[in-house]
């Protein structure tokens, strides 16, 4: 059994250093009666156990490293190390974020070039490094609609119209924002139900959020027409940037009519997930409502770069600084790297991949649109269910064939879903590998149903049991 | 360059098998009218010229030559050499949220034992996986209260507070039909008690304090959470983790949710962010707390794992019946604490704080001994305190720049009535000599000015 560090925890040893202590300093008490009257239950540990504990960690857990990682709209590309090399550069990481100005101007162009280079690929006309990942973007992009209508006495707009297919996130933002969501139903062929559309479309509609191309990796090509419904009423149009991966440079949200825009960088631009994050979720918008973009912003001068603090109709502050400096940092790199001419050629490789795995996969499942997908599509994994295979079994099944399963169970509106986004990074063989895989366990699937269903075999932990983790929570390490 | 590994003999294949003669088919339900025409000429970098550049942006910033006093919710402190190396391990850096508990076991006990250690040094039974900075932190405190304490709408925050954190709060609660009261400070930078008590009672949700406040002040944080507490009103501390090595933790000071940043512990300044916004409160209110957990389970054989858990209250299941939007928090970053917090340990995070507190101590009493000097008073401290200099402000820092030093923050830019106030921050990275050099700046302010 894998021992946490706290049960690893031997008295009196320890790993810090500090530097040497003064006789100047020592004097200096602080008051007795406003101490901890107890120490706090922490490890005492060495530096070398230490290092073993998170090796040992390490070795339980799996990045894209490590293996080939089809995780549906996460968009898991190689994370470049030249980017860790760069966020390290003590130039960048010592800056303090109330710094003066004139002492941060590399960062300060670091900023206001990805909002150009950002704005350049979007087709929008202004933006913000603030958000700290794609849900805070969300939310900033929907209390600048909020504040656009309200200047506009449109107050009454409290509905937001988010298709069925959409990220969680997306009605959670809204809620957040204090607005109620109204769910579009998905038509056959994947696409926004535009009768229904139209239903729903009112003067109370304060914007449409949208992903295109959409979580069942489709693009909809009635984009124009739904644009001009929404703005037709008074709305406004709200792009999810979670997929912006399959149409860089290729279109832009801000030429399909969306008014403002998330981009997950940690997605599109190769920045690491960590294990959940940190992330950035810059926020883009055309002119309408560049006014009411978050602060601090960053201009340009004759002197140089400098920081607005605070703007009139700005939505305000959504974090204590410049949101995720580090992380936009690393995609300012990899944007450089590529350059335009490099950002379409990911699009190119990423949708060519997606088709590719599509076509042979379509061999061993039902495929729900046949279409051409763009940088993602969903496998129905329902045609050994008799059998008592589903979804969950056959991702578990891959986790021992050294793969990462993909995402599963999204979107909500096909049974048995699995949502398969191999980038643009992958070469065939890796891809041919996985389909040999998928094989594989279709024939285990045939022959002995009972080696899936009970899959992982292979991994640190066998299948664990969620509802109980639920019912009795154990949160944290107890010495009871 | 780019990162792709097909080449024109694989890509060929590729559309062979699709059944297309070119990759431009596959953008068939991209409308013509929208699409663009791709860029002819590549204008990308290759690997050493992104160093290059990047290293003459770095270059441009002349901030990391200055000995930097500036506080305020960012600190300079050391950070351990494994931090890094942790950090930068394939398995941690380039994984996903653990969804698939199997193969991410590495990340879920690491965030269990994040959680253990929050835990630990508030005082407080649970710990969340983390969220974006102390800022947000805060605004999701006061929005987790507002479903705890239901039918009421007042809450009650100190101007003491960050006041980029206040900004926040404002934000987030613009879409809530709330009320904020604020509570004043005094001339000496400490909370106005009266004003506190006075202004919680039966109509308050919750009352939000920091612990120490903007100021540095360490205030009586406990007769007013009495008071909350009486009112059926919950108490929200913000507090630089670090302090809870040193002095009484947020549990022994009444707070029912603990929050701030854990910048302090294993994180560099990097001009903000990325930072780890920590929440942790009383058991009776896990479930209301925003964010992903992780919870210790068993696997079919019996064996111990961990999952993500209490699922039940996220954006992915619940939707907009979620208690929070939040779905990419700031795990990595949240691992870097941890890995900072364990390196010093039990005993080395409360020799750490207290070598914070001396050093600070130490300039302020020798700035107290120069003439013209004001402290801003004299109540208990922990790394930061205001000091005022005779003399224009402008003139001030010119003179403190031209020897090296970033003087601390200008307390006039956030608060209009304390213009002349330098809010200076005190960590271990400070030398005697540095700090004496400070000391000797001061002494020659006036001669630089003129006024000497």
């Amino acid at each position: 059994m894998t021992k946490t560090i706290f049960e690893k925890s031997q008295s009196g040893q320890h790993a810090f250093s500090l530097p040497k202590d003064n006789n100047a300093f020592k004097q200096y008490a602080p008051p007795q009666a406003l101490l901890r009257k107890t120490d706090p239950p922490l490890p005492e540990i060495s530096e070398l156990d230490l290092t073993r504990h998170f090796c040992e960690l390490a070795s339980r857990n799996i990045g894209i490293d490590n293996q080939f990682y089809p995780l549906g709209s996460c968009t898991m590309k190689l994370n470049p190390r030249v980017n860790e090399w760069c966020a390290a550069l003590p130039g960048f990481a010592r800056t303090h974020p109330l710094a003066p100005e004139h002492t941060v101007q590399g960062n300060l162009q670091v900023i206001a070039e990805l909002i150009e280079m950002l704005c350049a690929v979007s087709g929008m006309q202004a933006g913000s490094l603030v958000p700290c990942a794609g849900a805070h973007g969300e939310y900033a992009g929907i209390k600048m609609i909020a504040a656009y209508h309200k200047q506009r006495n449109q107050s009454q707009r409290n509905e937001i119209l988010i298709p069925n297919d959409a990220h969680g996130t997306n009605p959670a933002s809204a809620a957040m924002a204090g607005f109620k969501s109204i769910s579009i139903r998905t038509d056959s062929s994947g696409d926004i139900d535009i009768e229904h559309l139209k239903e729903l479309a009112s003067d109370r509609t304060a914007c449409l959020m949208l992903t295109n191309p959409n979580t069942l990796g489709l693009f909809s090509s009635k984009i124009s027409e739904i644009s001009k419904i929404i703005h037709q009423h008074g709305g406004l149009l709200y792009y999810d940037g979670a997929n912006l991966n399959a149409i860089l440079n290729v279109v832009g949200p801000g030429d399909m009519g969306f008014d403002v825009m998330h981009i997950n960088l940690h997605k599109t631009f190769s920045t690491p997930h960590g294990g959940g994050g940190p992330g950035s979720g810059p926020i883009l918008c055309n002119n309408k409502l560049k006014e009411f973009l978050p602060v601090p912003r960053v201009e340009k001068n004759k002197e140089g770069y400098h920081i607005v603090w605070q703007a009139e109709s700005s939505i305000g502050r959504i974090s204590a600084f410049h949101g995720n400096f580090g992380i936009y940092l690393r995609a300012y790199l990899y944007a450089k790297l590529h350059g335009h001419y490099g950002l379409r050629k990911i699009a190119e490789n990423s949708v060519l991949n997606a088709n590719y795995l599509k076509k042979l996969i379509g061999k061993l499942f039902t495929i729900p649109y046949p279409q051409y997908c763009m940088h993602e599509f969903v496998v129905q994994a329902d045609t050994y269910v008799d059998k008592g295979v589903r979804a969950l079994d056959i991702a578990k099944r891959l986790l021992d064939y050294g793969v990462y399963a993909p995402t599963i169970y999204f979107p909500l509106i096909i049974k048995e879903c699995m949502l398969i986004e191999p980038t643009e990074g992958e070469s065939k063989a890796t891809l041919d590998r996985f389909v040999e895989i998928l094989s594989k366990i279709v024939d285990e699937i045939k022959s002995d149903p009972k080696i899936v269903k009970e899959a992982p075999h292979t991994k640190p932990v066998m299948r664990l049991d969620e509802v109980a983790a639920a019912k009795s929570p154990i949160l944290k390490h107890s010495t009871k | 360059m780019d990162f792709i590994a097909n080449k024109e003999i694989q890509v060929q294949e590729m559309l062979k098998t699709i059944g297309v003669a070119s990759i431009e088919e596959l953008f068939c339900d991209i409308p013509t009218n929208l699409r663009r025409i791709a860029p002819a000429v590549d204008d990308g970098l290759s690997e050493s010229e992104g160093m290059l550049l990047m290293e003459e942006l770095s270059a441009k910033n002349t901030f990391p030559k200055f000995t930097s006093y500036l506080g305020g919710g960012a600190y300079e402190h050391h950070v351990p050499a494994l931090v890094n190396a942790v950090c930068s391990k394939s398995e941690f850096l380039t994984s996903y949220t653990p969804y698939q508990a199997e193969a991410s076991q590495g990340m879920l006990q690491a965030i269990f034992e994040y959680q253990s250690a929050v835990c630990a040094l508030t005082g407080m039974d649970v710990s969340n996986a983390s969220l974006y900075d102390g800022a947000t932190a805060c605004a999701e405190a006061i929005l987790m209260a507002l479903r705890l304490v239901k039918d009421r709408r007042k809450i009650v925050i100190a101007r003491s507070l960050h006041p980029n954190y206040c900004a926040v709060i404002e934000q987030y609660l613009s879409s809530h039909d709330v009320e904020i009261e604020w509570i004043s400070f005094k001339e000496d930078g400490s909370i106005d008690q009266s004003v506190a008590l006075n202004l919680i009672d039966d109509q308050t949700v919750a009352v939000l304090l920091q612990y120490p406040n903007f100021f540095g002040v360490l205030d009586d944080v406990k007769s007013i959470a009495a008071k909350a507490k009486a009112h059926g009103a919950l108490t929200i501390v913000n507090a630089n983790p670090l302090v809870y090595a040193l002095y009484a933790s947020a549990e022994e000071i009444g707070a029912d949710i603990a929050i701030g940043d854990t910048q302090p512990l294993g994180l560099p300044l990097h001009f903000g962010g990325p930072y780890v916004g920590y929440i942790a409160c009383k058991q009776e209110f896990v479930r209301q707390m925003p964010g992903r957990i992780i919870g210790e389970t068993v696997d079919s054989e019996g064996k111990r794992g961990f999952v993500l858990t209490l699922q039940a209250r996220e954006q992915h299941i619940r939707r907009e019946k979620a208690t929070s939007n939040i779905c990419t928090n700031q795990a990595l970053a949240a691992l870097a604490s941890l890995v900072a917090i364990l390196w010093y340990g039990k005993r080395g995070l409360k020799q750490l704080a207290l070598t914070n507190y001396q050093r600070a101590c130490y300039l302020k009493e020798k700035l107290s001994n120069l003439p013209g000097v004001k402290i801003m008073g004299n109540e208990p401290m922990f790394n930061e305190f205001a000091v005022k200099f005779s003399g224009n402000i402008e003139g001030i820092y010119s003179h403190f720049r031209s020897q090296g030093i970033e003087p601390g923050i200008d307390l006039g830019k956030f608060y209009p009535e304390l213009a002349g106030y330098i809010l200076i921050a005190v960590t271990e990275t400070k030398s005697l000599e540095q700090l004496d050099r400070y000391v000797e700046t001061a002494r020659t302010i006036k001669a630089s000015l003129g006024f000497g």
